[in-house]
């Protein structure tokens, strides 16, 4: 017996050595996420300047607007987008004072908002966002005789945000406490005055890294009383940039946030059609910025694309008769886009300039969201850029039938504004 | 003196004197005895021929002078016989040499001793040869002052006689060169007795030779220089692999005396081990020499030497007599407990239960002094009348709760703490305390009705509680493994009937039996099989004694997991809830290494180590070919260790120059150094941390509404407490806010509740949920903790609107949800838990308690979605629990009252 039991146990031991050992126990898999239906959108409204709030959706669905400032709800508004899909508040009337932050909880998965900023000689416009980025960059804000530029940060949500800046400008990189482990609480909104902090800088970029918590991140630049308003996005490698029609001062800005050369290349679409890749091209040096002065090149409609070795962002910077606009560069195309708030002022202009960034030709429909809407079909070849006139609207829906970039711009009297669209990848 | 009459020799030279044995007296000049009066009463010796006589270390007239013992052998001649090796202060009767010759020819003996009688006293016996311990350590058998009677006037063998009155035959006094010249008297003789057996001679005291014995040579074995001789002779004989675990094992005895000593106010013991040690390392190089010559002469093995030697160690016993006699002098006039100790401490279970002790003060040190861990599956108990309520069919309060059964050891627990005054937390450390040491000994205990004596059973008792299955369970935070494995032994022994007990009663072996198993199943309902299949296999092996109607009673034991089993079925079959546990392939090879050589030893042992050993690699082997849940997971594992711990019980049995128990042996030492390094923690093995102190910002942080419910979530499941649930991209379960206890370990079956809590979770980890606290809050989640590495909750806890993140703790994200619910009541009036139910200010109309809807809630329960709302005129929430659930605990509670009856009757009866 003593050996039937010595080959039990060998068999045993050998059954136990061969088998793999059974799985560990897994947990569910990870949930497709999606970011919640909301946008957060800088809001101003003072006695002289007012903000109002242009929802696009694409249903007839019910939302709300809440504004924010010190810790708490200031205010909140209901809302529905109506039969057209878009709707247009004051943001007063969701209970805004002073400078705030708004966040909108939108009717659908597919929409988007904006908001533009109106006042005595004042007419800025910017999209809002749904998730604030952990890392973004702001350029072109200055500080010299007869600038002004603040940054504004909001945090809607339930948690404090901690960001640190890392600003650059002509004299360096600045520094200084007040831009270490900024705390922005729940609910609030701070706004950074950089004239008090960094008084006389001709060019300043603003390096903003969430070290928790999300934040969003807006620059406001007052130059002679004049106001442009556009938000910190993320540095990447490849953006396109519409260019509207238009005389004055018109200038690329590119500027990088790494602490390394970065060679860059400019391909230039005209409205014929007509590419010229690296029309332009050179080495951006470490968190460097360079202007380009685009009304050297055409005052036509045209667009650009930059392409670089390393992550940058372009801005459009525009300083025209017309009035002062700033707005970035979209890292994306797509054939859906929503333009909230894009609309041709009473007594004013505006237009949407569309690029096709396909290699084959596409139609265009520009449709205008009000009760009554109108749709404009514009055949656009491969590369081509077109600029269509808008009418009073909530905001404007750009559908085509292969990948373009849509940027929107208005001016009245003497005053203007510049904003891209919101591509929508899934629509 | 003693009435011995002399026998009168015959004076004439008979042909039977010519062919007497020739004999050499040898007389050993010690400190100032009288040389002359001891050649006087040598001269006077009936014996003939007459022994030629010589004196080492003096000079007298007539006799010739040698300088040393030595030297006094090796020249005598070939035709003498015997040596008569004596000491100047020894006064021998006149019959003395011829009673030690004619014995010695009798007995073919090598070495003989006299009875030595104190010189100076009527009759007091000083020596009749004896035994000692492994150390050395003598032990006459003598009582203080005892008078010699003739109760002693036998012949046998001991294992050492007095060097003041030997006589050894001729040849192997010259083989062994005589005493050694450095030990003082008794350690001589024991080393001289110890070289004359493993040279293969018997050794013998005869107590019709009569030595009186001044003592003038030494202080009668006491002091440190024969201290140092006993050490010295120990090393001498010994072989390598027996002085391996006898000098470490010495050393400590040393310490324990010394301490011991110094309890008993006194301080020389310490100093003469200081110098016993010492002298020992000094003469080291002359020590070696002695191995050498012995080892050209040796002919027995150190089993020879054990033959005569006692249990344990002399030194602690006396120590441990002396203090325990102490202690019970102060109730014990009569000193009759005293005198029972005495029998105690010779027993080898008493310094089994001792090894225990130390083991287990060692492995507890950090629950001792900074009490148990709060972790993994090892929370706190609940009150006694809440812990007692659960279990007959009261509420299970895990997770979102549920009408079913709570694991058993709620029960047991419950009336642990209720029989220690109500302090469940003490009763709790005292109860991991008290089970992790009747587990080792309950090891040894069932070793040694499985026919094993030697000291490794006691040992093996770390394998048990610390060995290949055990350990990682343990490792895991599973306290209930630690309690199960410690009282398996004892069920497996209640299989077994000892030859001395086979005419006891049935009823008390069934009483054990069924009592044991009803514990065992209490802390690990599976676990009941295991006695039945270890009692299988022995059968199938050979074995005898035990019983497999009794492992069927056993088994029954598991009635008391029943319902628990029945309301969570999941417990027993799903592999997603396992503690995730695999066992290292070098236990494999360990077990296999200790027990396959023992196919080539004999005896009980063999067929312990390989019941053992199949025990251990079929449970090992288990754990890979089939899948299942927790419940069977720790009774693979624990049956895992159980059968190391029988290969180790086996292994260490007993040591011998046999090659395959040498392998054996290593095999078993590798195990339970393995083991031990399992217990190093001072936790016993359980993981460190307190998870209630970690969040007891719940309970701290509560308004009037009381704490709710925890929300606690990670990517490791090992960092939630108790059993998880998958969610989606990580693990999750819901937890007291109040604090955790044991009888919440474990989740009921999916409910209603649970479900909608899971799908929840799923919009929540979408990112799509703007409010993730509104969704949470029906289920009175009011804190939401993250643990571990970052994962999807907290990418999507970014980008929300109303869980409010809070500094509370270094490392968990945790989130405070204000928006969540009353467990009880409505937020204005809310209702309190009071363990079995809920209780508040009477309100009008119904009131909806956030738990699984059951309709054994009362008053009018009625389910609103996966809440149950009932009546809240009355004030209370009552909950009248599953009558069969109710029925169960009470069978179970009436067969421990059977089988403890059982037990008082059949003793009677028997």
């Amino acid at each position: 017996m003593k050996w039937v039991a010595a080959v039990v146990m060998l068999a045993l031991a050998a059954t136990a050595f061969l088998l793999p050992e059974p799985n560990q126990a897994q947990h569910g898999e990870n949930p497709a996420t999606e970011p919640p239906p909301v946008a957060i959108c800088p809001i101003v409204a003072t006695a002289n300047r007012a903000t109002s709030v242009s929802v696009l959706s694409s249903v007839n669905g019910e939302g709300r607007l809440s504004t924010f400032s010190t810790g708490e709800e200031s205010g909140a508004l209901e809302f529905r987008t109506g039969d057209s899909g878009a709707i247009t508040i004051q943001a007063t009337d969701a209970g805004a004072a002073g400078i705030s932050g708004g966040l909108i909880e939108m009717p659908s998965d597919i929409t988007a908002a904006a908001v533009a900023l109106t006042g005595q000689g004042v007419m800025a416009a910017e999209s809002c966002v749904d998730i604030p980025a952990g890392e973004a960059f702001l350029a072109g804000g200055s500080t010299a005789s007869g600038a002004m530029f603040e940054v504004q940060l909001m945090n809607p949500y339930a948690g404090e945000a901690v960001l640190d800046f890392t600003v650059t400008t002509d004299a360096g990189i600045e520094s200084d406490d007040r831009f270490d482990s900024v705390v922005v609480p729940a609910l609030s909104s701070y706004t950074l005055d950089m004239n008090q902090i960094i008084p006389g800088r001709q060019e300043i970029s603003v390096n903003i890294e969430v070290t928790s918590g999300s934040a969003l991140v807006v620059g406001r630049q007052t130059l002679n009383g004049r106001v442009a308003m556009w938000r910190a996005v993320p540095a990447a490698q490849e953006w396109w940039l519409p260019i509207p029609a238009g005389e004055g001062p018109k200038e690329l800005l590119l500027a990088t946030p790494t602490n390394s050369e970065i060679e860059y290349q400019i391909d230039h679409f005209s409205n014929t059609g007509g590419l010229l890749e690296s029309y332009a091209s050179g080495v951006l040096p470490p968190r460097g910025v360079l202007r380009l002065a685009l009304s050297d090149v055409t005052l036509e409609t045209a667009a650009v694309r930059v392409v670089a070795t390393g992550p940058l962002v372009p801005t459009l910077w525009i300083d025209s008769p017309t009035g002062l606009a700033l707005t970035t560069a979209s890292p994306l195309d797509a054939p859906l886009w929503l333009l909230p708030g894009a609309q041709a002022p009473a007594g004013g202009t505006g237009t949407v300039v569309i690029l096709n960034t396909g290699l084959e030709e596409i139609s265009v429909d520009v449709r205008s969201l009000q009760e009554t809407a109108l749709t404009r079909s514009v055949v656009l070849p491969a590369g081509a850029v077109a600029e269509v006139d808008l009418v009073a609207a909530d905001g404007y829906r750009i559908e085509a039938s292969g990948p373009v970039v849509a940027l929107w711009s208005s001016s009245l009297a003497g005053q203007g504004s510049v904003a891209m669209g919101i591509p929508v990848q899934d629509g | 003196m003693s009435s011995t009459t002399p026998q009168v020799a015959d004076t004439e030279a008979t042909e039977e004197t010519l062919d007497a044995p020739r004999v050499r007296v040898v007389i050993s000049v010690v400190g100032d005895a009288d040389l002359d009066a001891a050649l006087a009463v040598v001269r006077r010796q009936v014996y003939e021929p007459e022994p030629d006589i010589v004196v080492v270390g003096g000079g007298a007239d007539g006799v010739a002078s040698i300088v040393s013992l030595e030297e006094a052998i090796s020249s005598t001649d070939s035709d003498v016989d015997y040596l008569w090796l004596l000491h100047s202060d020894a006064r021998p009767r006149p019959d003395a040499l011829s009673a030690l010759v004619a014995e010695s020819e009798r007995n073919e003996a090598s070495l003989a001793g006299s009875k030595l009688l104190k010189a100076g006293t009527m009759d007091e016996l000083e020596s009749v040869g004896g035994a000692t311990d492994v150390f050395g350590e003598p032990y006459s058998g003598l009582d203080e002052g005892e008078i010699d009677l003739q109760q002693y006037d036998v012949v046998r063998e001991v294992a050492f006689v007095q060097s003041a009155s030997m006589l050894v035959r001729r040849d192997l006094a010259q083989g062994l060169r005589g005493l050694d010249p450095l030990l003082p008297p008794v350690a001589a003789g024991l080393d001289f007795s110890q070289r004359t057996r493993l040279a293969g001679g018997r050794v013998i005291s005869v107590p019709s030779s009569e030595v009186y014995h001044q003592g003038r040579c030494g202080d009668r074995g006491k002091g440190w220089r024969e201290q140092a001789g006993r050490l010295r002779a120990i090393v001498t004989a010994y072989t390598p692999l027996t002085l391996l675990w006898v000098l470490p094992y010495d050393f400590l005895v040393s310490i324990i005396d010394s301490l011991g000593s110094l309890l008993l106010g006194r301080w020389r013991p310490a100093v003469r081990h200081v110098y016993s040690w010492a002298w020992n390392i000094y003469h080291l190089p002359s020590t070696i020499r002695q191995r050498r010559r012995l080892r050209s002469v040796r002919a027995e093995g150190d089993e020879e030497l054990f033959r005569f030697q006692a249990r344990g160690s002399l030194r602690l016993r006396t120590v441990g007599e002396e203090l325990s006699g102490r202690i019970l002098s102060v109730f014990d006039d009569d000193q009759a407990l005293a005198r029972g100790s005495r029998r105690v401490w010779g027993s080898p279970g008493i310094w089994g239960a001792i090894l225990a002790a130390g083991v287990v003060f060692f492995a507890a040190r950090s629950i001792i002094f900074g009490g148990m861990p709060n972790v993994g599956y090892t929370f706190p108990f609940e009150p006694p009348s809440v812990a007692l309520a659960r279990w007959f069919g009261g509420w299970n309060e895990s997770g979102l709760g549920a009408g079913a059964s709570v694991h058993p050891a709620t029960g047991l627990t419950g009336l642990v703490s209720f029989l220690w005054f109500g302090a469940e937390g003490a009763a709790r450390t005292l109860l991991t305390l008290l089970l992790s040491l009747l587990g080792i000994v309950g090891m040894g205990r069932l070793g040694g009705r499985m026919g094993l004596r030697g000291p490794g059973r006691y040992l093996a008792g770390i394998v048990l509680m610390a060995g290949p299955g055990t350990a990682l369970l343990v490792e895991a935070g599973s306290w209930l493994s630690l309690c199960a494995a410690a009282v398996l032994p004892w069920a497996v022994r209640a299989c077994f009937v000892h030859p001395h007990e086979a005419g006891r009663s049935k009823m008390t072996h069934g009483g054990w039996a069924l009592l044991t198993g009803l514990i065992v199943a209490a802390f690990s309902p599976v676990l009941a099989i295991v006695p039945l299949i270890v009692v299988l296999v022995w059968r199938l092996l050979g074995g005898d004694r035990a019983s497999f109607v009794l492992g069927l009673v056993v088994m029954l034991g598991g009635l008391v997991g029943l319902g628990f089993m029945m309301g969570d079925p999941e417990w027993l079959l799903d592999p997603a809830q396992r503690l995730g546990v695999f066992s290292d392939n070098l236990w494999l090879v360990l077990i296999l290494i200790a027990a396959l050589p023992m196919v080539m030893v004999d005896g009980r042992s063999r067929l312990v180590s390989m019941t053992g050993g199949i025990v251990a690699l079929a449970a090992l082997a288990q754990g890979r070919l089939f899948d299942f849940g927790p419940g069977l997971e720790e009774a693979v594992f624990i049956a895992a260790s159980f059968g190391a711990a029988l290969v180790v019980s086996g292994v260490l049995d007993g040591l011998s120059r046999n090659v395959f128990r040498l392998v054996a042996v290593a095999g078993g030492l590798a195990i339970v150094v393995t083991s031990v390094a399992g217990l190093s923690n001072g936790r016993l093995g359980l993981p460190p941390g307190d998870d209630n102190a970690r969040l007891a910002f719940a309970a701290t942080l509560s308004e009037e509404n009381g704490p709710g419910r925890i929300l606690h979530a990670s990517l490791d499941k090992s960092l939630i407490p108790g059993e998880v649930r998958s969610g989606p991209g990580f693990w999750y379960r819901v937890l007291d806010g109040s604090g955790t206890t044991l009888d919440e370990v474990w989740l009921p079956e999916i409910r209603d509740g649970d479900d909608d809590l899971a799908s929840s979770l799923v919009d929540i980890a979408s990112g799509a949920e703007l409010r993730p606290g509104d969704r949470l809050a029906p289920f009175a989640v009011d804190w939401v903790v993250l643990e571990g590495p970052e994962f999807v909750l907290d990418e999507v806890l970014l980008a929300q609107l109303d869980l409010v993140p809070l500094p509370l703790d270094p490392t968990a994200r945790v989130y405070e949800n204000d928006r969540a619910v009353v467990l009880a009541g409505t937020t204005s009036d809310p209702w309190m838990n009071h363990g079995v139910g809920f209780s508040g200010d009477p309100v009008d109309g119904q009131v909806r308690l956030a738990v699984n809807y059951d309709d054994g809630w009362q008053p009018d329960p009625q389910s609103d979605g996966w809440w149950v709302t009932i009546d809240g005129s009355e004030g209370e929430a009552i909950w009248e629990g599953d009558a069969l659930d109710t029925v169960l605990a009470v069978l179970t509670v009436a067969l421990a009252v059977i089988s403890s009856a059982a037990i008082i009757v059949g003793r009677r009866i028997s």
